[in-house]
Formats: C-alpha cells, structure tokens, sequence
C-alpha cells in the first residue's frame, strides 16, 4: 500500500484554541503539526504529552496521543510513557513556569538519564495562565504583577543549565520563524536521547507584542562557524548577555538512553538465568 | 511446648536477624509454621536490634505477646525493647556472660522466675572460632540445642545464604553452629524448662516478607513498569521488582522524587503498559496530586502504601493504621478511587493481583494500604493457596473496529468507558486533568462536571460487588463481633479463637476491601450482631470514624477501642476487650 502523505493538517484537532490573539505558542503549534507532518509520524504513534500553563494547553491541539497533565510533571509522565513504548515519537511540552520552576527536578533527572523524547519549552518569561506573576525566566528588575518592585532575582539560564548537566541535544527556536522551528523540532526528534528545544514564544498580553522585536533584534541565527559538537563552543554560546542565539546549540551522539537502558537490563538478567513464568520464582523463597 | 516464641536483641551489628532468618528458613522446611517480626532502632549500623519469632506446628496469627526463650547479647540495647517484649513467667533467658551489667540490674522482672542461663557466646566465637563475627551463629548452635530445632534446616539455611559466593563463610558458620550445640551438650545436659514439641508436618512452606509479597503479586499481575523512591519501610519493593522485573521484559526507575515515581507510573500505564508505585505515608502524601489524575483521566494505576508511624516522619522503622484517611479523602476534588487493604503476608500477594485486576477492568486508581507490621515481617506460606485465585488480565482495550468517532469518555452504564492506546488507529484521543466531554475536549461546563463526576462513580458500587471479600472468623451467630482491618487482623483472630476457648461467643470480621464500603457483605457478616467493637492503630480511631461516616449498618453499639501505633497489637489486649463488652452484654440491664 502507498503510504499517504501526511500534511500539517492531518495534525489539527477540533478542539478550540485558548491563547490570546499573537500568543506566540501558535507559532509553536504550527511548528509541531508541520514536523509530524514531514517525519510522516501516523497521529496514533504520536504521543503528545504537557504540564499546565497556557502553552501547556497544546497537548489538546495536536491530533495524537495527548495528555495535558499536572503542573510540572510533563517530563517523568512523557518519560514514563517512552519507556513503556519505545516504538512510540513521545514529545513533551511546556512553559518556563511549568519546566524551570515547578518541574526542574524533573529536567535535571530527565537530561540524566537522557530519556529519547523531545521536549519543547514554549519561553515566554512570566506566568500567563495565572495572569502575569515574575518567572524563572523573567528578567532582573522586570516590573510583574508579582515584582511591584521590580523582579529582585536574577533569571535563570535554561540553556547553560541543560549543557552542564550533560543534555545531549539543545536548541534553541523563535515562535516568529515558523520553518526554522519546525526543522530544530524534526532534527531534535530524529535525536537518539533527550532534544531539549528552548523557544522564544512571547506573550503579547503580560509581557507585550514588541517581545517579539527584541528576539528579532537581538537573535542571531547560528550557522556552519558554530561546529555544535564542542561543548566549549556551545557553553560560550550558552553565555551570550545581549545576542540570543538561535539553532541548535549542542548535538552528540551515542549516550545510551532510558529505554536503551532498560532493554540492556532485560538482556542482563536473561544471561544471568532465564525465568520462564512468575511461577517459576518460588524457588527464590524456599 | 507446641507453640514458642523465641527472641534475640542486641545491637545493629550482632547479626540477630540473620540468626532469625536462618530459625525461620529451618522452620520451613520442616513444614512447621513461623512467623518473624524484626524490630530496629533509627541507626543504620550499631543501633538496637532485635528479632521475634515465633514457631507452631498450628497456624500463626500473630507475633504472640510474650516471649517464652530470650537471647539477649547486650542488656543495654534490649532494655529499649523493654515495651515490646515481655518475658512469660518461667522463660529461658540466655545472656552473655560478657556483658557487663551486673545481674540484680537485668531489665526483667524477678517475679518471673526466669531461668537465667550465662553462656560465653562472644569468647566462644573470638576465642575458638577466631571470627568475633560469628557469635550469632554460636547462638544459633545453642538455641537450636535447646528448643530442639532442626539442626539440619538451619544449616541448609546457611549453605543457602553463603554455599556458592562465600563457600569459606559458610565453612564457618556451620562450625560455629556446631560449637554452639556441643556447648549445651557439656554445660547444659538436661536442657531447659522449654522445648519446641512441634513435628513439621506436610510439604516444605515458603518464607517471604509482605513487601515482597506484594511485589511478587504485582509481578504475577503482569506489572511491567515500576517507579518508586527509596523510602522506609517500602523500599523492599523497589528492590525486589530491581532484581526481578527485568526477567520478564518490565522495567524499573528509581526517580528523583516521589511525584516522578507516580508520573512515570502515569504514562507508562496511559501507554499501555500495568504500571506501579509503592511508598510510605509521607511519600503518598507527596503522590496526591498525581493520584487525582489518574483517577479524572481514568487511568489504570495501583499505589502501595507501605504505612508507617506518623504524622511526618514519626517513627519510620514502626507500624500505624493512620494513614486510612488519606487513602480513602486525599487529594483535591471527588476522587474515586479503591483501598484495599491485606492483612497478613500471603494476602499481599493476593491483593496485589486483585489491585491490577480492579484498576485495569475499572480503569481507576487502586491503592494498597500495607503497613510496616506486614511489609517486613517474614512469615511462612503454603506455595499452592498462593496461585489459587485466577484474576490476572490484560489491558482491557475497545474493538478496533469501533473506533470510528471514537469517544475515550464515553458515556455508560458501568461507567467504564472503551480505552486505546497508542498505535491503535484512530484511536488517538486527548486526555487530561482537566473536566471534558466524551471525546476528552477540555470543559468548564458545571453540568458536564456533574455528568462526569456521576459517571466515574459509577464504577464504585460494581467494585464493592465484585472485589475482595469480608473475612469473617469465629462464631456466626455471634452477637457480639470485633472488626478490624489490615494487619490487626492476626492479634483479633487470635483473641476471638481464646475468646471463644473461655466460652464467650463471638466473631471477628475483617474487609479485605476498605473503600469503596463493601456494604452488602459487610451487612451479612454483621447479621445479628447486637454489639461491636473496632479495633485498630490509630490514636485518631480513623477506621471507626471511616465507618461512622460511610457506613449505615454498624449496630447501634458500635464501640472504638483505638490506640497509636509502634507497638503491635496484643491479642492481651484485644482479649481483654471481647472480654469486657461481652460482661457489659451479659450485665443486667438497669430498668
């Protein structure tokens, strides 16, 4: 039979779309459906897992397996499903609030054991579902409904945490440059272990629409002088103060990942004595 | 005696519960019945220790409140068990002749008459064995001389343990066995006043723990991914479905935390695959949320709660029956969801399979509530009542020739509704914590939340039909009746049996299934019954108030008798209850 050709639309679902008019996380959206449609991703193989927050809401958008679930919890669920389904394209997707707040323990832990799922992170620094409190990404002194003050911290560095704590994979997007994000989604899914895609996705209620003038001011479009398999050079990237890199980042190859892992225990402990049935492991108890 | 309970306390390193192990193991084999229970201190090493056991040729029911034959190696570290174990009048009492506490300050009672017996346990293993290491094995010789265990069991036991890795160690042990047992031939010819008369009867028994009982029941079940964080008394789990799972194509994840545990437990099982996580009360605590969503998203998941002491961290290395109201209110929202609850070793297997075999058929969160009395005690078990009971399935999954307009949530009568999972075509949906129609979209619709909140408890009362059962020992016509649940099942069985031995009629009744209420059966068991007493671990009497509260057929004399736990519960002590509310029956009413 001739496999069908899959489309960006083949990926829509009916279900209504939340987000503010210019919300960034449609550039996103887009992005995603139009990377299953050129992997050629069946929806059915396709599992689409979020936390909560706005962009969280995406899970709901995309025809496959979706589960919008709790707030931060999207990795250990998508990694949990992965390991279950290793034939399965598992991709996982949330705000900064949700994965470098809430949820960073599991980020930590996921890029460790380099589960074989792409996560996307739709930044927009604040808290949009909540209606507009500071965030792990909001910068220093930002005025939010939560910093009357401005914001007293300093932001965190996603990027740079990802490379030091060994991510194997590491991009990062503009929910502006649609083809450009869809292609670092393709190649982050095609990645044997954890892709971690970073994007710039304003929020053009709380933090306003000139956001997006400030990523296309200040973004610069790596290209072939950055060689992404030095990790010297990708940590100097990872430190840029006022250009915000855009592309991917970092790329290796050949770290087992955690399905990897677990179907080499399943061969160890077949070389240590085969057990036929459950029955078979009452001898361990006489 | 046909009936014994023997103990051994010393500190962390004295290897009391190896030796107890190995009494258990010997036991077994003979086909005579044990039952240990150890108990420790908070120290990883150095710290008290003690091991109980107790050994019949009838059937055990519980850890047996005195203790007939003592080994004790320090006196310091067993006077912190001085609130678990009591000495029965006329038992043995072997002590160290080492140890320096001077015999007018042994923390026993004089007016036992205990027959102290000084045996240079550790000089024998520094002096004649050269490995100081080996003084519980010196005891062993001479327990096993003394109470006339099997010999031969016990160094089966040690060949078992040691045999193949360390063929040097066991060499030793064995001649520190030996030492030990010609060391009462010479110093103690006649014996002592107690002796084990109990001949094993039938084929070899099986020794396991509760916790591995209940990972083996899931393994049985088919779970196929395991997530858990290490955690006391629960941990055992983790480590037995580590070294087994693998075996059979599953796979196991020690997460960061315990929310990651759960989650993973999550996806796994909305894949496709029957997943598990097992903790303690504080661990569950952290689970909650978690649980909510599995339970709105209609996710098979199956919970253990290996309970402990609490609130917080309490007394991690102890037994409670408190944690019954977070299994059964925990968490945000209306939440279905099903306690079950073992009550002895065997049991935990059991319900193991029934947990899977509920979640999957009811697509719902099942919850396990063990406690620590269960999980890491040893008891023996007869290995063909295990497999006796055939409820394993498989993931129950919808016709894929009816997925056109497939509809995840539908509507129905049981409140089941037809699940897929990925690969099957068309059968992708999208699924959530939030409130949704059939098909999974998201809703902020009050009447669509009413819909749905009837349609998940639905399920509910077709459970409390079909699941578990309502164990009832004792006298049928009895009026007057215990209930108890979980581990109290033992000490309450045990009392009811010498209960009735003193003449007083009367029945223990035990659910097996807590919640949903198993109200008709519950309402059979209690026919008749004009007056009851609940019996439980908890200062907060939270099994009495859980049954005040979701239960209409308790008699109207329904009395509490609750107590916090860490010390296990005495048939004594239950006894003396059935005892009281049946005078209290008897008396004659005032006009």
């Amino acid at each position: 039979m001739e496999p069908v050709k899959l489309t960006a639309k083949d990926y829509k679902t009916s279900v209504p779309i939340v987000w503010c008019p210019g919300c960034g996380d449609f550039g996103v959206l887009n992005a995603m459906q139009q990377a299953a449609a050129e992997l050629a991703i069946p929806p059915e193989n396709l599992m689409v897992v979020s936390g909560i927050g706005c962009s969280s809401r995406i899970a709901g958008y995309i025809n496959a397996f979706g589960f919008n679930t709790i707030h931060g919890r999207a990795l250990p669920i998508a990694s949990g499903a992965k390991l279950a389904r290793p034939e399965m394209t598992v991709w996982a997707a949330g705000g900064d609030g949700d994965g470098y707040s809430i949820g960073t323990n599991h980020f930590v832990h996921t890029i460790r054991r380099n589960a074989d799922i792409t996560y996307i992170v739709m930044d927009n620094n604040i808290y949009g579902l909540t209606k507009g409190q500071v965030s792990p990404t909001t910068p220093h002194g930002d005025y939010t409904k939560s910093t009357p003050m401005g914001n007293p911290d300093r932001p965190l560095n996603p990027l740079a945490l990802a490379l030091e704590l060994g991510a194997t994979y590491i991009a990062q997007g503009f929910s502006g440059n649609v083809k450009h994000l869809r292609d670092l989604i393709v190649k982050g899914t095609q990645h044997k272990g954890f892709a971690f895609i970073n994007v710039k996705s304003p929020c053009v209620t709380f933090r306003g629409r000139q956001e997006f003038n400030v990523v296309r001011e200040h973004g610069v479009y790596l290209d072939e002088s950055h060689d992404p398999s030095s990790w010297e050079k990708a940590h100097e990237v990872t430190q840029w103060k006022e250009k915000i890199p855009l592309g991917v980042i970092y790329h290796v190859h050949g770290v087992p990942t955690l399905d990897e892992i677990a179907r080499d225990l399943q061969h160890k402990a077949e070389e240590q004595g085969h057990v036929e049935t459950s029955k078979d492991l009452l001898k361990i108890f006489g | 005696m046909r009936d014994v309970t023997l103990a051994i306390a010393g500190s962390g390193g004295d290897g009391v519960i190896t030796a107890g192990d190995f009494i258990v193991q010997a036991a077994a084999r003979k086909g005579l019945n044990a039952f240990m229970l150890k108990s420790y201190g908070p120290q990883i090493r150095g710290g008290e220790s003690s091991a109980r056991i107790r050994i019949s040729d009838r059937p055990i029911y519980s850890q047996g409140d005195f203790v007939d034959f003592l080994v004790v190696f320090s006196w310091k570290d067993f006077a912190r068990f001085s609130d678990e174990i009591k000495l029965r009048k006329g038992a043995v009492v072997l002590y160290d002749e080492a140890d320096s506490t001077p015999p007018e300050e042994f923390p026993i009672a004089a007016e036992l008459g205990a027959e102290l017996i000084a045996v240079p346990f550790k000089k024998m293993a520094a002096e004649e064995i050269k490995v100081p290491l080996t003084k519980n094995m010196v005891a062993l010789g001479v327990i096993a001389a003394l109470l006339h265990l099997p010999l031969d069991g016990i160094k089966d036991a040690v060949m078992k343990k040691f045999g193949k890795r360390k063929p040097e160690a066991a060499q030793v042990n064995i001649e520190a066995i030996d030492l030990g047992k010609s060391w009462v031939e010479k110093n103690l010819p006649d014996g002592t006043q107690v002796v084990l008369e109990a001949e094993g009867a039938g084929e070899p028994k099986l020794v396991m723990t509760g916790d591995d009982a209940v990972a083996y029941g899931a393994l049985h079940a088919g779970v196929k991914v395991f997530a858990g964080y290490p955690i006391t008394p629960a941990s055992p789990i983790l480590e037995f479905l580590s070294k087994w799972l693998p075996h059979f194509g599953g796979a196991v994840v020690q997460t960061e935390d315990e929310i990651a545990a759960i989650t993973y437990a999550i996806g796994a099982s909305w894949a496709g695959k029957q997943a598990m996580t097992a903790s303690s009360g504080p661990g569950v605590a952290l689970k909650l949320e978690a649980l909510g969503l599995a339970a709105i998203a209609e996710i098979p998941l199956v919970v253990v709660n290996v309970q402990r002491v609490g609130p917080s961290t309490g007394i991690p290395s102890k037994s409670e029956q408190a944690d019954l109201f977070q299994a059964v209110g925990g968490t945000p929202g209306d939440v279905p969801r099903v306690v079950l609850a073992p009550s002895d070793v065997e049991d935990n297997f059991q319900v193991a399979i029934e947990a899977f075999y509920i979640a999957e058929k009811y697509q719902i969160p099942v919850i396990i509530l063990s406690d620590q009395f269960l999980g890491e005690r040893s008891e023996t078990i007869d290995p063909d009542v295990l497999f006796a009971r055939k409820r394993v399935i498989a993931r129950q999954l919808a016709k894929p020739s009816n997925l056109k307009e497939y509809k995840r949530y539908k509507l129905t009568d049981t409140g089941v509704s037809p699940m897929t999972v990925p690969g099957m075509k068309g059968g992708q949906y999208i699924t959530s914590g939030l409130e949704h129609y059939e098909d999974g979209r998201p809703t902020s619709s009050g009447t669509m939340h009413q819909i749905m909140s009837e349609k998940r408890a639905r399920k509910l009362p077709l459970i409390a039909e079909e699941s578990g059962f309502v164990r009832v020992y004792g006298d049928e016509d009895a009026e007057l009746a215990v209930l108890a649940w979980g581990s109290s099942k033992g000490a309450v069985r045990e009392a009811v049996e010498r209960a009735r031995a003193e003449g007083i009629k009367v029945k223990a009744i035990v659910p097996q299934l807590i919640y949903p209420v198993p109200e008709k059966k519950l309402d059979a068991a209690l026919k008749g019954v004009k007056r009851a007493v609940v019996v439980e671990l908890s200062f907060g009497a939270q099994f009495y108030r859980f049954l005040r509260a979701y239960y209409d057929g308790l008699p109207k004399e329904t009395y509490s008798h609750a107590r916090s736990g860490a010390n296990p519960l005495l048939v004594s002590e239950v006894l003396e209850a059935i005892k009281e509310h049946a005078g209290a029956m008897n008396a004659p009413q005032e006009a």
